[in-house]
């Protein structure tokens, strides 16, 4: 029961991934600064620049 | 990025390089879902052999007004590190790149199967995260990638990769 649970939330992870995949480039750029700023927001790193896109 | 992206094929048109391709994370961002990174990598195949083939990058770079920072070229702000192609399969790797578009701009990219070769034959650990990250995400010639694979005696690393970390 637990095995099946468990299935089908990593499945579900990998339709989400896979969907992102397919997002257009400029959006996925637009995500990675979003990391970075979230990143950033935790720990000051200044070798670590949000890109100024 | 538009900037750092018209520079950097100013620095190809210029033959200060003899080709590019980027690589490292946004390489695999173009294939596959986003994953944080920092710099810009670019793999260069320079316009002479030598032993400082960077050197012509950091002087047109000066030349230009942009710091470094670290192993990067801030170009208006956006940090790119130059990696001369540093073996036979990131030499093809760059020589046989593909065409992307962000925003007006064009710029070379390395081609997945290629990307996927190259985190192979790294085998970091991140690399391998990149590799099982290409494999379930991205569109592969299975062709092209044997016979890279094939070319660069990777053929045998890559099954027992598969075999460890991913069912296909």
């Amino acid at each position: 029961m637990n095995d099946k649970a468990a299935e089908k939330v990593f499945r579900k992870k990998r339709d989400r991934r896979r969907r992102l995949a397919k997002l257009p480039f400029e959006k996925k750029i637009e995500i990675v600064v979003a990391l970075q700023k979230a990143a950033a927001g935790i720990r000051k790193d200044s070798r670590h620049i949000v890109w100024p896109i | 990025m538009e900037k750092a992206l018209q520079v950097i094929e100013e620095i190809t048109r210029q033959g200060i390089i003899k080709a590019y391709a980027i690589g490292g994370g946004i390489a695999a961002t173009y294939y596959i879902e986003p994953v944080l990174t920092y710099d810009l990598d670019i793999f260069f195949i320079p316009a002479k052999e030598g032993l400082d083939v960077l050197a012509p990058i950091y002087d047109y770079a000066k030349k230009r007004g942009f710091k470094s920072q670290a192993e990067t070229i801030l170009i208006e702000g956006f940090p790119v590190q130059f990696i001369p192609a540093y073996n036979d399969l990131v030499r093809e790797a760059v020589e046989n790149a593909a065409t992307l578009r962000y925003r007006d701009i064009e710029a070379k990219v390395l081609k997945v199967e290629y990307l996927l070769a190259i985190a192979l034959q790294t085998g970091r650990a991140k690399d391998k995260e990149r590799v099982i990250r290409l494999l379930d995400e991205a569109v592969i010639d299975r062709a092209i990638l044997r016979r890279i694979l094939k070319s660069f005696e990777l053929t045998d690393t890559f099954r027992k990769f598969e075999r460890q970390f991913h069912e296909r």
